[in-house]
């Protein structure tokens, strides 16, 4: 609890030298420069309710302070994260508090630029696939969750190394190359347990549209230590103007033996109504054989940002397994 | 038809030329690579180490830099170094005004920056011009 209030005296803080941005030039969502030093401090955090029939879920989920900078020809960014902070869940029959007070590794990672095509990153990172796993926080996606298919194909971390090749001569086009032959930094804490994951990506944009495939393969420790080598394809298209915006993503995973995912996938379209209001329909639709889930359904949600790091997202999930319907409603802050 | 006329001759009279400058001796570079550059996804043309100038947000030629060369809005802009932020990148080094920017670009290897084409002189190199 203490560090709840904390933290929320720091978030206070440095509201107040936003209102200050003239004499500072604080922005709220820029970070704040600490010195001469190279380096930058920010953070964020998301609030969010939800009701699935009758259980109502209240959770302050992402604390997270960012600390990054550059020297030369190197950068460096870490992330640590408290996930699920405090969760109240309540039912017709029960009350429930989870907390969980682990200080996550969320990222941690230096790059090397070495001129201006070659890059390497080393250490935890995003795995770079698809497009919202480049940018999975509440308060810079479209909605409150993330589309299914960027949740279950692929790892949503990789340690290890990176290295991309970007050309700019005409659009942009990027290869890129992603290795793990290791153990993962904070392993509870990815969405599948692994020691290796390679992948390549060949990512296309010019003016208003980008074009992304990926291909992977990770190791994945389920139950009893059994390990599976699982096998992983997205494709992404993103067609993004000032007034509204189109993305889709359609991947698979298999094993050696079978298909675990045949089919995870989604169109979203995004509509700015105003330059603090937009209107996001999303339809969805996967097959899980891992779960033995297989669902559709429809986000119909509404995004308010009175400044873009302020973010206050309603959305109600129609899904064709009734029971799985529900309503969220989150406010999140990047500082 | 005289109307049509008198008004493109208008126009042609109020448009002002302007230019993305270096110091003499910077090699050439196509209008996606200065997008790059001042988007910072790179810092290097070639492997030249590059520093970018901004002008203040205010600045009606940064907005025609933005609108002409960065195709992206002050809205879109503000949104894209936001997600920067959160990717560990800063948007580029602002100076108050082009004698600034003209100034720094004279005394420091690989600054790059956008002026009024009048105010170019022969120790610069345009890089790449547009009307607006």
């Amino acid at each position: 609890m203490k560090l709840i209030v904390l933290f929320f005296l720091l978030f206070s803080f440095m509201h107040a030298d936003d209102l200050l941005q003239e004499e500072s030039s604080y922005e709220l969502g820029e970070g704040v420069k600490i010195g001469s030093l190279p380096l930058y401090l920010g953070g964020y955090f998301s609030l969010d309710y939800q009701q699935q029939n009758d259980e109502k879920r209240y959770r302050l989920d992402d604390i997270a302070l960012l600390a990054y900078g550059s020297y030369s020809k190197f950068s460096y960014l870490t992330e640590l994260e408290y996930k699920e902070f405090y969760t109240y869940t309540q039912d017709s029959n029960s009350t429930m508090v989870e907390q969980d007070t682990h200080l996550h590794i969320e990222r941690l990672f230096v790059d090397y630029n070495y001129n201006e095509n070659y890059m390497l990153k080393l250490g935890k990172f995003n795995s770079q696939v698809g497009f919202w796993n480049l940018l999975p926080i509440n308060v810079l996606r479209d909605t409150s969750s993330n589309p299914l298919s960027t949740e279950i194909i692929f790892p949503r971390f990789t340690t290890g190394v990176y290295g991309a090749y970007t050309s700019y001569d005409s659009g942009e086009l990027k290869f890129d190359l992603t290795l793990q032959n290791n153990d993962d930094l904070d392993a509870n804490y990815n969405n599948y347990t692994i020691d290796k994951h390679y992948a390549l990506g060949l990512t296309y944009s010019q003016d208003f549209l980008e074009l992304k495939l990926n291909v992977g393969v990770f190791d994945n420790y389920i139950v009893n230590n059994t390990l599976q080598e699982l096998y992983y394809f997205l494709a992404s298209l993103q067609y993004e103007t000032q007034d509204y915006k189109i993305m889709a993503e359609v991947g698979t995973q298999k094993s050696d033996e079978r298909f675990i995912t045949p089919y995870a996938g989604y169109i979203q379209g995004l509509y700015n109504i105003t330059p603090k209001h937009a209107a996001i329909i999303r339809l969805e639709s996967y097959e899980d054989r891992m779960t033995r889930l297989e669902d559709s359904f429809a986000i119909f949600a509404w995004t308010y940002r009175p400044l873009y790091p302020v973010a206050w997202k309603v959305s109600y999930q129609v899904h064709s397994m009734k029971s799985a319907n529900k309503f969220l409603f989150s406010w999140s802050v990047l500082f | 038809m005289k109307i049509f006329l008198f008004f493109c001759i208008f126009m042609s009279l109020s448009a002002q030329e302007y230019a993305v400058v270096a110091k003499k001796g910077m090699q050439k570079v196509s209008a996606n690579q200065i997008r790059a550059l001042f988007l910072k996804k790179t810092s290097y043309i070639g492997d030249k180490k590059v520093v970018v100038l901004n002008l203040s947000a205010q600045e009606s030629l940064r907005m025609s830099f933005e609108k002409k060369v960065l195709k992206m809005n002050f809205r879109h802009l503000k949104e894209y170094w936001i997600k920067q932020h959160y990717l560990g990148h800063r948007p580029p080094i602002t100076l108050k005004s082009q004698e600034s920017i003209i100034a720094f670009i004279k005394k420091v290897d690989g600054a790059i920056g956008y002026v009024e084409l009048k105010k170019v002189d022969d120790e610069l190199k345009i890089l790449y011009r547009w009307v607006d």
